[in-house]
């Protein structure tokens, strides 16, 4: 528990002090800043739906890019570098190496996530004159499918090198983002024969459902109703913890045979 | 067992990358026992294996055939790395951390709690000679700091066995003598010491025994000094009259004599002080004795290319 602690901790601290993230958030936090400046185009109520939805976009693809860029070379540059020499011939364990990365790299977006969600809070409340209630739980939503994002991406770098990471998180992401709406359409329509529909039925369980996650975004969901949101969050969330669980138990598999 | 810190059994090691079609096999039937309390060198030219060793000695690879133990327990288990330590070749730390971190980093690996580990951070850092150095970000650091930084880390479980992969690589001459200064004073506490290295003047100077690993395989094991006897003392003399050239001969010596010098290329095995004796009661005059000890360099040398043309 120390070593994973104290790695998470190392990893941490240097993934706040990446240049490359620092920037990304930095853009992000002023673009957020700024959006509310957009609301009047719309006018009217449509203002409100226009600067959350935006503020929610930037937040989300700042995650989003914050977790490829920060987790594909979590693992590989320890190995290019050597430092994971020193750290696994210490009483370390590898699968406390991997969940050490894995909580560093989480404790990370957590801070970024705070961050912009602070700024956010700010903005829209200077903009629309109160806290819209949407706000609190649509961050804690896409912090928790950056999270799922970064467990894809670590599971992949156990056994890929960055560069392929980055296509095949980034297609994972993608996908999982429109598979569950793409299925949902083949489905009502009966021309679809099995044929197509299984194979996308099959993907869309295997592959994460990032879709999920968005749910709070009120462009994107308009017309979903959800009845009982505490639950659905609830349940969102739990699914994102099943699922980060599963990928690094195979990640911690894959890494403590894996030859450096 | 107990009184090896090292010990190897037909270790083999293939590489079979997954594109290529031919496994390199860095590591063949290696039989290796390092005792506890020695400075031991592991030398071989570049590819000889020794880091491919070194990594299977840590865990951090398999071997594919064969067995490795440390300090009486199979390679790689953690629980014995409370008593071990590693320096990997050209060691990199992270960047923005600085040396004080890094250490405290290490250290909680360990388990060392405060205040035990602020005291044991400041003692290393100290003793590396980087204390003022300790709170600079390791990105603004040199090679031999750096080198340094590694050094520290290992110390800080005081372990039993250090293992230093090319401990000196890309060092000053100062920095080179305050390192081996450092080695031996380890090896007095009674620490163990493998050491993989190029160095060959350092390993000579302090390495109990060494080891030459040729393209995987072990070339040559023993004492240094068993290693490099066969030294020789060169005598010259002047005024020397040719009777005295036959006994000479007979200590088992080459002597050759021009115009009254005489020099002799006596083997180093206590027959020089009757060669001089010989010498002088001719009515010879001495003018030098000098020693000539053959060196790892020469040793390593004669048995790669030796070796080669096999
Ligand atoms: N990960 C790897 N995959 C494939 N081959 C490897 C790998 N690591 C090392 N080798 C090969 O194994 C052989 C031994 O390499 P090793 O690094 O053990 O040599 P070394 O004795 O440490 O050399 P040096 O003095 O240059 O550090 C070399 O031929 C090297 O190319
Ligand atoms: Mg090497």
């Amino acid at each position: 528990m120390n070593a994973t602690l104290a790695i998470a901790g190392a990893t941490f601290g240097e993934a706040v002090r990446k240049r490359i993230l620092i920037v990304i958030l930095l853009i992000a936090l002023l673009i957020i800043l700024i959006s509310p400046a957009f609301g009047p185009f719309a006018g009217g109520r449509g203002a409100r739906t226009l600067i959350i939805s935006f503020g929610f976009g930037v937040i989300q693809l700042a995650g989003t890019f914050i977790a490829i860029i920060m987790c594909t070379g979590l693992i590989p540059t320890e190995i290019e570098r050597r430092t994971i020499y020193t750290i696994l011939s210490k009483p370390v364990q590898r699968y406390q190496f991997v969940l050490g990365k894995f909580f560093g790299a989480v404790g990370t977006l957590g801070f970024m996530y705070l961050m912009m969600g602070i700024v956010f809070l700010i903005a829209t409340r200077l903009a629309l004159g109160e806290f819209d209630g949407r706000i609190i739980p649509g961050l804690l939503m896409f912090f928790f499918q950056s999270s799922l994002l970064a467990a894809v991406v670590i599971f992949f770098s156990t056994f890929v090198s960055p560069l392929v990471n980055y296509f095949l998180s980034g297609g994972v992401f993608l996908l999982g983002n429109l598979l569950s709406s793409f299925l949902e359409t083949i489905q009502r329509n009966p021309e679809v024969t099995p044929i197509t529909r299984i194979p996308v039925q099959l993907l869309t369980i295997i592959l994460p459902n990032f879709a999920n996650f968005n749910v709070q975004n009120p462009i994107i969901n308009p017309e979903q109703v959800i009845t009982d949101p505490v639950a659905y969050t609830v349940q969102t969330i739990a699914y994102a913890i099943v699922y980060i669980v599963m990928l690094l138990v195979l990640s911690m598999l894959i890494f403590n045979q894996r030859e450096m | 067992m107990s009184d090896l810190a090292i010990k190897t059994v037909n270790l083999t090691k293939r590489y079979s990358g997954l594109w290529s079609k031919h496994p390199v096999e860095a590591v063949k039937n290696l039989n290796l026992e390092v005792y506890r309390g020695e400075i031991f060198g592991f030398l071989g030219p570049n590819g000889a294996g020794k880091t491919t060793t070194i990594k299977i000695l840590l865990g951090i690879i398999y071997p594919t055939e064969g067995e490795a133990y440390v300090l009486g327990q199979p390679a790689g288990d953690p629980k014995n790395h409370y008593k071990i330590s590693y320096l990997p070749e050209n060691p990199y730390f992270y960047d923005y951390m600085t040396g004080r971190e890094i250490l405290t980093f290490y250290a909680k690996l360990f388990g060392i709690t405060e205040p035990e580990r602020s005291k044991r951070v400041d003692e290393l850092l100290d003793r590396v000679g980087l204390s003022r150095a300790a709170d600079q970000p390791l990105r603004t650091y040199s090679k031999g700091m750096l080198q340094r930084i590694g050094l520290a880390q290992c110390l800080i479980n005081d372990p039993e066995l250090l293992i230093l992969d090319e401990p000196t690589a890309g060092l000053d001459p100062i920095a080179h003598i305050d390192i081996r200064d450092l080695i031996l004073e380890l090896r007095n506490q009674g620490k163990t010491l493998f050491i993989s290295s190029h160095q060959l003047s350092d390993v000579e100077r302090v390495c109990d025994r060494v080891a030459i690993l040729n393209k995987g395989m072990l070339v040559r094991l023993g004492k240094i000094e068993e290693l490099l006897a066969g030294g020789y003392v060169e005598i010259i003399a002047d005024k020397v009259t040719n009777n005295v050239l036959e006994p000479i001969r007979q200590l088992g010596g080459k002597a050759s004599l021009h115009d009254g010098r005489l020099i002799v290329e006596q083997p180093d095995d206590g027959s020089v002080d009757r060669v001089i004796d010989i010498v002088r009661a001719a009515g010879g005059h001495i003018v030098s004795v000098k020693p000539y000890r053959r060196t790892l360099e020469d040793l390593f040398v004669e048995t790669i290319q030796g070796g080669k043309s096999v």
